[in-house]
C-alpha cells in the first residue's frame, strides 16, 4: 500500500472520541497512514449531531445540522470517514434521506442558505472500519502487522448503528456480519462470536432496570466465550461496557464480568508495533493484562 | 388506556379518548406518515431488545395506538417511547417499511415540541450543550492532559454561530 497514491478522506472526529477518549483518535491517526490512508482535517465541523437525543428533539433540525457537516466536506471535494457508529448513523442517514427526497433536501437547504451553505449530496460517508475493508483491504491490513496478536481472543461487539438500517449503511449482513471478524483475524487474533452478540448495549433505553439487565446478559455471554478483550468500534458502546462492567461486577460480586473493552484501532496499533501508551490502553479503567505480552514483544 | 368512568352508570361501559389529529401531526414529521402502512403483523416485536426486558414496551402496539389515536398514552407521562434502545432491529424486520423506530422518534419529536419530554430522556440538556459548545461532551482539563500525552493537537472551540442560525 505504501507505494500507491494515498487515499484521501476528510476526517470527521465527532465529539465523544476527541473529548473523552482521545486514545481512540490517536490510534486512528497512528494506524491509517500505515495503510495508505491520508487523513485530512477540515475546520468547521460540529457535533454530527447525535442520533439518539438530538434526533429525538427534532428530526428536521437533526438533518439540517448533519447536512451542514456534510456540506463542509463537499466544499473540500472529499468523501468523509467517521470513527464512531453514532456519527456514521447520523451522516449516512442524512445522506440517504436528502438524496432520496427532493422536498426534504430543499427544506434543509433553505435553512443552510442562511449561512451561505448548500447540501449537494456529493460526499459519501463511511465508518473507518468499512474504509479499511473496502479501500485498503483485509490483506493489506494483515501486511501492516509486525506483531501478530496470536492467541488473543477478541469477542466482537458490532453494536447497532454500524450495520443498521442495512440498506442505508451498506456495510454487511446485520444478521451475520463478518467485517469486524475479518479485521480482527487480520491482526493474527481470534475473533469470537458470543451468544448474545446481537444484543444492544442498551444506552438509549431510559428504563430503570432494563439497560442494566441487557448489559448483564451481554457481559455473561462475553465471559462464557472466554474472550480476553471485547472489541468495539463505537465510543458509546465503549462507555456502556467500561462503566457497566465495573458496576455489574461489583453488584454481582463477579469479577469474571470484566472483559476489557478495546477500540479495534487500538488493537491494530498494537499489532503494528505501537506501545500500550501510544494507543492509550494504559489509561483504561478496566485493564487488559492479556495485551501486555504483545506490547513487550520485540517488533 | 385511561378509561373514563363517567358513562358506566348509564351502562355503556368505559370510554377512551381518541385524538384523530394526533396521527396527522405525526405525519408531518419526517417518516411519520409511514405508520399508515402498518398491518399489525408483529414482525417488529420478536427481536426488539426492549420488549425482551420491558414487556409493556411493544413496537407493534405503539403503531396501533398511533393509528387509533390513543395520543395520551403515547405522549403522556407514562409514555413507553423512551424505553426504545434505537437498535433498528424493527426497521430491518418490518415487511411494510414502516420504520417503527422512526415513528417512535417522531412521537418523541411531538413531545419535545410541547416541551414535555421527561428529564430522564436527557434530550433538553444535550441539545442545549450542542447549541452552546457545538459538542455533546465538555472539553475538560482531563481532555487536554490526555491529548497532550498522546501527542494530539489541542481541541479548538467550535464556532456555533452557523449552528444557531440554521436552527432558528
Ligand atoms: S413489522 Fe411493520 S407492519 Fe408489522 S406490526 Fe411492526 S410496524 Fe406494523
Ligand atoms: S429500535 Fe426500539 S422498537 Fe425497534 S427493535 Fe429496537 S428497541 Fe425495539
Amino acid at each position: 500500500m505504501t507505494d500507491a497514491e494515498p487515499k484521501k478522506f476528510a476526517f470527521f472526529p465527532g465529539c465523544l472520541i476527541p473529548v473523552r477518549y482521545p486514545q481512540m483518535e490517536a490510534a486512528i491517526r497512528k494506524t491509517l497512514p500505515k495503510l495508505g490512508v491520508e487523513i485530512v482535517d477540515l475546520p468547521g465541523f460540529t457535533c454530527c449531531p447525535d442520533p439518539i437525543y438530538f434526533k429525538s428533539y427534532d428530526k428536521l433540525a437533526w438533518l439540517t445540522v448533519a447536512a451542514r457537516n456534510l456540506a463542509v466536506a463537499e466544499e473540500a471535494g472529499l468523501n468523509l470517514f467517521t470513527i464512531c457508529s453514532g456519527c456514521t448513523a447520523t451522516l449516512s442517514e442524512t445522506y440517504q434521506q436528502l438524496n432520496a427526497n427532493k422536498n426534504l433536501k430543499e427544506e434543509v437547504n433553505q435553512r443552510l442558505a442562511r449561512v451561505g451553505k448548500e447540501y449537494r449530496g456529493t460526499s459519501t460517508v463511511r465508518h473507518v472500519a468499512t474504509v479499511i475493508r473496502d479501500e485498503v483491504g483485509v490483506e493489506a491490513v494483515a501486511a501492516s502487522v509486525v506483531r501478530p496478536l496470536e492467541d488473543l481472543r477478541v469477542a466482537i461487539h458490532y453494536g447497532c448503528h454500524l450495520l443498521k438500517p442495512s440498506h442505508i449503511m451498506k456495510v454487511d449482513d446485520p444478521d451475520d456480519p463478518h467485517i469486524l471478524d475479518d479485521l480482527v483475524a487480520a491482526l493474527g487474533a481470534t475473533p469470537v462470536r458470543h451468544d448474545e452478540w446481537i444484543l444492544c448495549c442498551g444506552k438509549a433505553c431510559k428504563h430503570e432496570e432494563a439497560p442494566s439487565e441487557m448489559m448483564y446478559e451481554l457481559l455473561k455471554s462475553v465471559a462464557a466465550a472466554e474472550a480476553d478483550v471485547l472489541g468495539v468500534v463505537c465510543p458509546s458502546c465503549f462507555t456502556e461496557f467500561d462503566l457497566g462492567q465495573l458496576r455489574l461486577a461489583r453488584q454481582h460480586d463477579d469479577e469474571s464480568l470484566k472483559t476489557p473493552a478495546v477500540y479495534y484501532f487500538q488493537l491494530l496499533g498494537l499489532a503494528q508495533g505501537l506501545t500500550l501508551e501510544e494507543v492509550g490502553l494504559h489509561r483504561h479503567k478496566v485493564k487488559a493484562p492479556a495485551l501486555e505480552k504483545y506490547a513487550a514483544a520485540a517488533v | 388506556m385511561s378509561p373514563k368512568k363517567n358513562n358506566e352508570k348509564k351502562g355503556r361501559g368505559p370510554t377512551v379518548t381518541l385524538d384523530f389529529e394526533f396521527k396527522k401531526r405525526l405525519e408531518k414529521i419526517v417518516d411519520g406518515a409511514l405508520v399508515n402502512y402498518c398491518y399489525q403483523c408483529g414482525a417488529c416485536v420478536g427481536d426488539c431488545p426492549s420488549t425482551r426486558y420491558v414487556p409493556e414496551f411493544n413496537p407493534r402496539e405503539i403503531m396501533l395506538k398511533v393509528l387509533y389515536g390513543f395520543a395520551e398514552e403515547l405522549v403522556g407521562p407514562a409514555s413507553p417511547v423512551w424505553y426504545c434502545t434505537n437498535c433498528y432491529n424493527c426497521y430491518e424486520r418490518c415487511p411494510q417499511n414502516v420504520k417503527p423506530v422512526e415513528i417512535i422518534i417522531a412521537i418523541k419529536n411531538l413531545m419535545a415540541r410541547r416541551g414535555i419530554y421527561p428529564e430522564k430522556a436527557q434530550v433538553g440538556d444535550l441539545v442545549e450543550m450542542v447549541l452552546e459548545t457545538g459538542r455533546t461532551a465538555p472539553v475538560t482539563a482531563m481532555t487536554k492532559k490526555l491529548r497532550e500525552e498522546l501527542g494530539l493537537p489541542p481541541l479548538e472551540a467550535v464556532d456555533t454561530d452557523e449552528l444557531k442560525k440554521i436552527l432558528e
